[in-house]
């Protein structure tokens, strides 16, 4: 287990390194410069030279990386160009919104996509099953902004039930303020629950073939008992490694909502660095995001092992 | 008995309504301005963003400003004088203004900002680059020497955008090209800066030690009171939410609705609309430096007689309240109003058209038009443009970046034959950003090199006027910029709000009572 | 082919009515985007800026947009961006993660590096990759094609290295390896025939998915460049008038979401004749 364990968190030290040049690569070779943005309209070509040159952005590339990564190292992501303040701090407040916003998407995921799921698969076949499926296709069809753009309408401009956008943090308003992340989240959640059920679905129909499975049926065991005792668990361990994944995409691509709804995520501080070409944040972000992701990929590869005894640690 | 409940339930209702009075007493008043973005930072002198002006002209103030009808008036300034026929201006202070530091404003701290603005400042050029000293020649005294007269010196320095905000000397002297840091953003306004939360809010409260000039507010000029304990700056970049924000009191104000919602939204009791007197207008810059346009007038008019401008305004701004297919490079009821040369504004004639590309031995080359898509008024124009000059057998060629990509390529004469962008009203001509040859576009042709000198050196205002008719018409001759139009960009506010101004989003003297 | 095997693709869709109605929508789609055209009642770029925001009506059956352009025709026209961007993804996934899963399945050590790459990739949060991509290279139908094929690249690549790990240990390909046979006759024989119908599968799906990618990008004024017609670019460019002209959102909406359903519809019923043994590589997702 332990080995195991070591050699996994080798092999992300080696991808993250792998992840921070290219990511570095990839930023410097975007055209146009954060010094025209930053100065607007009417600089001169000498203001911005000497701007270039105070930031630094006019040594050689590879001198930029080591310096970057020296302070990386040293946990100093940097500043912003824009916000004129620590990237880290920049970060820590986006992630609020994005974590808080995928974790209720995860809850409605969970609440609709899973009982459903279990559901359609008990009732196999049957016309509810292919209803459910259907209309889980469906919503796995529609874009997410489209359906935000209705809710805001409906709920929030002509109902008033809910904000129609923004969000103000919980530590200064408490957390009645989640109700802002209420109609944002549902939009999220509609395809990713889509995804859930029909997972959930397919996976207890795989379970439900094993030949425990089977024998316990023929034993004359009432259906929602097999489930019950016996496909279930097993079931679930597919599922919940996909929460895991989906949980770790919602943190980073939740971009399209976050700028529906005006909310101050993750998603949208990157998209707009990058059409401002604030180079320290969306370094900064990516590398956090990536950290993040082999992180929940390492936990859920852990947990799926210590979960179930028959997988190997190889 | 049979009213114990009724009297206790009237006490109950009495004590609630109480307490609640009591809590919105006590509650700090707050207003929300959903803007269109997160602006740069709010070092106004450098930027000419106005998403950074709005919340910066809270925090920083000029010594002059513009009232309602965009003449100059003294605001950190008490009065002036010039002497050696225009070329030193003597400024006295306004005395007992304070800094949000605490600190008093003083002579010392105007002579630094001005400083600072005439070698980084966003527009310092246009009246530092003749400078010879700043001074102070008393501690409420400035005295500022040119090496030739300038008449619009006032006009120059009356707003925040990229203009001459008094930053305290040490923060000043010290800043050089680099945005000053938040902690130093800090200026003489009714508001002072508290802090700036990425994405999510710009926070400005109440000054208590501000003073106010004796006169009424009027436009950016005159006394200024804050209604407001704070004010938060919220970008919301998707119009719609914004607008939807409003109508569900989410925000008590939203910048830069789209044109097609003001008939909708002005019937709407939930909201007001509040329409800008300074209209702002698309320009299409065209390349006098290199390229297929550069020197060439004939198929530069070929191009301006091929085109129907009000299709254009009609698409981008929708209703006809909100845009006026006018030639003037500045609306009439302005001084600087002028005919001259404006017949040829929008001929919209392509037989005439073709005939002046023929005779400009155009044979179909593709012309570059450069142009960004973050705003979508610039997209529209410019393929309502392309389509008519199709028409006219002019062969243009869009090319959509965003605007980043798009700021940074104008700068390469290489790259673009015509780009879009457009112009916030200026007080006056000398803040035309085509008339600095140094703009991308790079006019300088002799012509309009003796012309610019006359106006900048000209301190009688009927002279002035004149020269500018003769600007105008040669605009229309050489054709360096294409104006589209003026148009009339709306905002809308919760019905609660009483006093907003018309000369743009500023938020004091703006109240709910 | 057979009419046997012919019969055998059929047969999931003539069990199942609403995947057959699938794959007429997305027959429907194809002729459309073919004879747009002909098949358009007027210029899609045709400006009218004098019966702009007009609701549907005989001359217009789906109403006009702001520039007084006729959005029938632009809904039809956008079929063409539609099925170039699907294709195009579909093409440069298989492209580029066939063979990699292919020869790293065959070849241990390439398939770890290969395999250790396409860990790194997919550490990368896609739609930022996409972005990324698309503010370098500039957008274009092109780059869109890149950006969204990248992210489906990688998970081909898993699956057709899953499903060759799979093929390589059955008996009969284990024989013809002792039997001396060099790789390229090995794939050629044994390995690609048995990946078609699986890739059929996948390719629906991403096709399906690229629909989604695809709009989002234009939503955020990152996709095909605006002045072309397209379902995503329709929707980007009328959202502000999602009350005064809220047929603007409805017919390019609904669009996308039918062609996005019928194509996983199409992939659900094409899993259905799947090999069983095959159909666990597959995730649900595709």
């Amino acid at each position: 287990m332990w080995s195991y364990a070591f050699k996994r968190a080798g092999t992300t030290a080696v991808t993250l390194l792998a992840a921070s040049i290219i990511i570095f690569a990839f930023i410097h070779i975007v055209p146009g410069d954060p010094i025209y943005v930053l100065l607007g309209d009417t600089a001169t070509p000498d203001q911005i030279d000497a701007l270039r040159h105070q930031l630094g952005l006019d040594q050689p590339i590879i001198l930029q990386y080591l310096t970057w990564a020296g302070h990386v190292l040293e946990g100093d992501l940097g500043r912003s160009i824009f916000f004129q303040a620590p990237v880290l701090s920049v970060i820590a407040d986006g992630a609020e919104t994005s974590t808080l916003l995928a974790t209720m998407t995860m809850i409605w995921v969970a609440v609709i996509g899973v009982p459903i799921g279990m559901i359609a698969a008990v009732r196999h076949g049957t016309w509810l099953d292919q209803g459910l499926s259907g209309a889980a296709m469906l919503m796995a069809s529609i874009p997410t902004f489209w359906v935000g753009l209705y809710l805001i309408l409906i709920f929030a401009a002509w109902l008033g039930w809910f904000p129609s956008s923004g969000y103000p943090s919980i530590f200064e308003g408490g957390v009645v303020n989640l109700r802002y992340l209420v109609l944002p989240s549902l939009a999220l959640a509609a395809p990713n629950a889509a995804l859930i059920l029909r997972l959930t679905r397919a996976s207890m129909l795989d379970v439900s073939r094993e030949d425990y499975v089977r024998t316990a049926r023929a034993k004359g065991i009432r259906p929602w008992q097999v489930v019950r005792r016996h496909i279930w668990r097993n079931a679930l361990l597919a599922v919940v490694s996909a929460f895991g994944f989906t949980f770790a995409a919602l943190l980073s691509e939740a971009v399209v909502t976050e700028t529906v709804f005006a909310l101050p995520g993750i998603g949208r501080l990157v998209v707009q660095s990058i059409l401002r070409r604030d180079y320290p944040v969306i370094q900064g972000v990516i590398l956090v995001i990536v950290v993040v992701y082999l992180l929940i990929n390492l936990i859920v590869d852990l947990s799926y092992r210590l979960l179930d005894p028959r997988v190997e640690l190889q | 008995m049979r009213y114990g409940p009724s009297v206790l339930m009237r006490g109950v209702v009495g004590l609630v309504t109480a307490s609640f009075l009591l809590a919105q007493a006590n509650a700090a008043t707050l207003l929300r301005e959903a803007t269109i973005g997160e602006p740069p930072p709010l070092d106004v002198m450098l930027t000419t963003a106005d998403v950074a002006s709005v919340i910066g002209r809270h925090i920083f103030e000029t010594l002059y400003a513009l009232d309602s009808t965009y003449t100059p008036r003294p605001m950190l300034a008490e009065s002036d004088g010039t002497e050696d026929g225009g070329r030193t201006i003597v400024i006295k202070l306004r005395e007992g203004v304070l800094f949000h530091n605490g600190k008093e404003m003083t002579a010392k701290d105007v002579v630094a900002s001005m400083t600072r603005w005439g070698s980084f400042g966003a527009r310092g050029k246009l009246l530092m680059a003749a400078a010879t000293s700043v001074e102070a020649t008393g501690k409420y005294e400035v005295t500022l020497k040119l090496s030739a007269p300038n008449g619009a010196w006032k006009a120059l320095i009356a707003d925040v955008n990229g203009g001459l905000a008094i930053y305290p000397e040490d923060i000043a002297a010290k800043a050089g090209n680099r945005p000053i840091e938040q902690k130093d953003y800090i200026g003489t306004g009714p508001y002072k800066f508290v802090e700036w939360r990425p994405n999510r809010y710009v926070e400005v409260e109440r000054f208590d030690g501000y003073k106010p000039v004796k006169e009424k507010g009027d436009g950016f000029a005159g006394a200024r009171v804050a209604g407001f304990d704070k004010i938060r700056f919220i970008p919301v970049p998707d119009v719609g939410t914004r607008v939807s924000g409003v109508q569900a009191g989410d925000y008590d104000y939203a910048e830069m609705i789209s044109g097609d919602l003001y008939e909708s939204l002005s019937k709407d009791s939930s909201v007001q609309v509040q329409r800008t007197n300074a209209p702002i207008f698309g320009l299409f810059f065209m390349n006098s430096k290199q390229g297929i346009l550069k020197d060439n007038y004939k198929l530069r008019r070929a191009i301006q007689t091929a085109l129907d401008k009000s299709q254009a305004l009609r698409v981008a701004f929708g209703p006809k309240d909100l845009w006026n297919a006018e030639g003037s490079i500045f609306p009439n009821g302005t001084p600087w109003y002028s005919t001259d040369g404006a017949s040829n504004y929008s001929a919209h004639d392509p037989k005439k058209a073709k005939e002046l590309a023929k005779e400009a031995d155009y044979t179909g080359t593709p012309i570059r038009l450069l142009v960004s898509t973050n705003y979508q008024a610039h997209y529209d124009e410019a393929s309502v443009f392309t389509r008519q000059l199709a028409d006219a057998g002019i062969n243009v060629q869009m090319m959509v970046v965003d605007w980043a990509t798009l700021l940074k390529m104008r700068g390469q004469p290489e790259q673009w034959d015509i780009f879009v962008t457009h112009h916030s009203f200026a007080p006056d001509p000398l803040l035309l950003t085509f008339l600095n040859a140094s703009y991308p576009g790079w006019w300088d042709s002799p012509e309009i090199g003796s012309l610019r000198a006359e106006l900048i050196n000209t301190t009688d205002p009927a002279a002035r006027k004149s020269t500018w008719g003769k600007i105008q018409s040669l605009i229309y001759e050489q054709v360096p910029v294409m104006k589209v139009g003026d148009a009339y960009t709306y905002d809308i506010a919760s019905p609660k709000l009483k006093g907003l101004n018309p000369n743009g989003p500023v938020f004091w003297n703006v109240s709910t009572k | 082919m057979s009419s046997n095997s012919a019969t055998l693709w059929l047969r999931p869709f003539l069990a199942r009515p609403v995947a057959l109605a699938g794959l007429g929508v997305l027959l429907a789609t194809v002729l459309a985007a073919i004879f747009a055209p002909w098949l358009s009642p007027y210029d899609p770029y045709a400006i009218d800026p004098l019966i702009r925001l007009t609701p549907p009506n005989v001359t217009h059956w789906f109403g006009t947009d702001q520039f007084g352009r006729d959005t029938l025709s632009r809904t039809i026209h956008s079929a063409r961006m539609a099925l170039l961007i699907g294709s195009g993804v579909v093409v440069f996934a298989l492209a580029t993660g066939v063979p990699a899963g292919v020869l790293s399945a065959l070849f241990p050590r390439l398939g770890h590096l290969l395999m250790r790459m396409v860990d790194v990739l997919m550490a990368f949060p896609t739609l930022l990759l996409a972005l990324g991509l698309i503010v370098i290279l500039s957008p274009s139908v092109a780059t869109v094609i890149l950006a969204i094929g990248i992210g489906y690249m990688t998970t081909t690549t898993r699956i057709v290295y899953g499903l060759t790990l799979r093929l390589r240990a059955e008996t009969y390909v284990e024989a013809s390896r002792s039997m001396g046979a060099g790789a390229a006759w090995l794939i050629s024989r044994h390995i690609l025939p048995n990946l078609v119908s699986p890739l059929l599968v996948q390719a629906s799906f991403v096709f399906a998915f690229a629909q989604l990618g695809a709009a989002s990008l234009d939503f955020l004024g990152l996709g095909a460049p605006p002045d072309i017609p397209s379902w995503g670019n329709m929707l980007a460019e009328s959202r502000t008038f999602i009350t005064r002209a809220p047929w603007l959102l409805f017919f390019p909406g609904m669009m996308i979401v039918a062609t996005a359903f019928s194509l996983n519809l199409v992939g659900d019923a094409l899993r259905d004749r799947l090999d069983p043994r095959l159909r666990q590589v597959f995730g649900e997702k595709g």
